[in-house]
């Protein structure tokens, strides 16, 4: 559904990725994992539109985006989900999720489709009216994860939806993410929470320094010794170690 | 000095009517800086734009006052719109707000207010027109105490009014005016969101030029229309919107009226001849006590 072939892209003059190369199959969990200062943002950024490539091309669905306006690779179905500290927050919870569907001209369907928003998060019914800057981060997120669903999108790409949250609140919108991936939308999600990301996936990609280090199966990456060095509890000096073996 | 409560009474009435002009000039400038983040240095220049384009549609043109008041505002849109597009675009794409780039459209302000001055000296002459608009059909309203209001003065005040209460209503329960305001919060999110954010700014750009060209058809038959009209204006709605709080749109409007009443109350007892000076004292005891003004924003929850 979404291929990204040799992608070079970065801000000004700097370039941060430097020949991406990733797949994301249609209906699949696909997760993209990496530490702070990777190019996992930059990436989204470059796939979204709101950067430039500098060279590469990404296809959604067999057309070829990558020349293409940010709005307009939404309008085919290509959402991204931002960081959650990225609501409006002098919105109020509804007003935000009806942004999320502001490209819709169906209005039934869009009803049915925040009423399916609420069922998934019953939490944004009850504070529907409230300022989303009154909600607290899992709310957010919850309220972030429902307005992309609102664009009824054919392929979400979430930012960290784990980011600043307890572990519980972390269980409880990795599993709505699973449920909405069931429904059939493909998902992307960048994640630094390394063990839930491939727990949820089926695939995953493992960035560093602008370019993909690993790809592969999640459940054998999830036993590979340099993800579990480079990620899980592994110290700088064995992360090195490992990568020149 | 034998003090006359009808007197301060009407000079409260008279300034706040001026004030709500004020207000709708203050409205547009802090609908531009809520959206792109920049200072409109030369939106004095758009209500004088404004209130010349009324003049003409009214004088030479013929049509009726209401007429020439929209058509004033259509104008005075696509003029702000196209200033926008083919002189500010270049700079509020490389950043606006507090990056270096805003500091040059800072300049670009400025440069395009002595522009826009000199553009209508070419067409329009030097000499101060007078705005004969026929206003009969308009009540005068009477006030106990022998108060009259003459019909332009109820006129501005029911327009500025009805055009806050537009804008409200544009703003907080339509489609567009939510993409508006996702705009002015964060230019990002609002691509993602599918919003065509060029279009939103220039949308922007048009309805705070509209407004300023509403003021100016307003004031036009109270004062009369001439050149130099804009950088007064553009002054005391920039102490109307500092007064309420930049950025904020209620603000505008009541930092307007209030400098209308202080305008007026300032002139009527302190001295007429300084009636100028008053705005700006208002202007610094509140920058003095409230720095954020009174309906002060914070950054992120502006519009």
């Amino acid at each position: 559904m979404l291929e990204v072939k040799d992608v070079h892209a970065g801000y000004g003059n700097l370039k941060i990725l430097r020949g991406i190369d990733m797949n994301v199959p249609a209906g699949g969990i696909v997760t993209l994992l990496g530490g702070n200062g990777t190019g996992k943002s930059t990436l989204l950024k470059a796939i979204s539109g709101l950067i430039p490539l500098m060279q590469g091309d990404v296809f959604f669905d067999g057309v070829n985006i990558s020349k293409m306006k940010p709005h307009h690779r939404m309008r085919l179905g290509l959402v991204q989900v931002t960081q959650a500290k990225e609501a409006y927050p002098a919105m109020t919870v509804e007003e935000n999720l009806i942004l999320g569907a502001y490209t819709r001209r169906d209005r039934e369907a869009t009803k049915a489709d925040l009423e399916r928003v609420y069922d998934f998060f019953p939490v944004l019914r009850e504070r529907r009216k409230q300022l989303s800057g009154t909600l607290s981060g899992g709310e957010v997120q919850m309220l972030v994860i429902g307005r992309g669903l609102m664009a009824s999108p054919k392929m979400l790409m979430l930012d960290e939806p784990s980011a600043a949250l307890a572990p519980k609140v972390v269980l409880e919108i990795f599993a709505n993410i699973n449920r909405i991936a069931k429904s059939g939308v493909t998902i992307l999600v960048v994640e630094q929470n390394v063990r839930m990301a491939l727990i949820l996936a089926q695939y995953g990609y493992i960035i560093r320094d602008g370019v993909i280090m690993l790809q592969g199966e999640a459940n054998k990456l999830i036993s590979d010794p340099a993800v579990k060095d480079s990620f899980l509890g592994g110290t700088v000096a064995d992360t090195s170690k490992a990568l020149r073996n | 000095m034998g003090f006359d409560f009808n007197s301060l009474l009407a000079f409260i009435i008279f300034g706040v009517t001026i004030g709500v002009v004020y207000g709708i000039v203050a409205l547009g400038i802090s609908l531009i800086y809520s959206g792109l983040d920049i200072v409109h240095f030369a939106h004095g220049e758009m209500y004088m734009f404004g209130a010349f384009f009324g003049l003409v549609l009214a004088h030479n043109v013929g049509v009726p006052y209401p007429v020439a008041l929209i058509g004033a505002m259509i104008l005075t849109a696509l003029l702000g719109m196209a200033v926008e597009r083919v002189f500010y675009r270049r700079l509020t794409r490389a950043g606006g707000g507090y990056t270096v780039a805003g500091m040059g459209m800072i300049i670009c302000g400025f440069g395009m207010s002595v522009a826009l001055v000199n553009v209508a000296y070419f067409f329009f002459g030097a000499e101060a027109e007078p705005f004969r608009a026929n206003l009969d059909y308009i009540p005068r309203l009477s006030f106990p105490g022998d108060i009259q209001v003459p019909e332009s003065y109820v006129l501005t005040a029911i327009i500025s009014v009805a055009l806050m209460a537009a804008l409200h209503y544009f703003l907080r329960h339509t489609k567009t005016g939510l993409a508006v305001r996702a705009v002015a919060h964060n230019k990002d999110i609002a691509y993602l969101m599918g919003v065509n954010v060029p279009l939103m700014i220039s949308l922007i750009f048009g309805l705070a030029c509209g407004l300023a060209a509403a003021a100016g058809v307003l004031i036009g038959p109270m004062q009369s229309v001439q050149v130099e009209m804009g950088y007064l204006m553009l002054m005391k709605a920039f102490a109307a919107a500092v007064v309420g709080g930049f950025g904020s749109l209620p603000g505008a409007i009541v930092g307007g009226i209030m400098v209308g009443i202080f305008e007026n109350l300032g002139a009527a007892y302190i001295s007429a001849s300084h009636k100028d000076i008053y705005a700006f004292l208002l202007l610094i005891l509140v920058l003095m006590f409230k720095p954020s003004g009174l309906f002060g924003v914070e950054a992120k929850v502006k519009a």
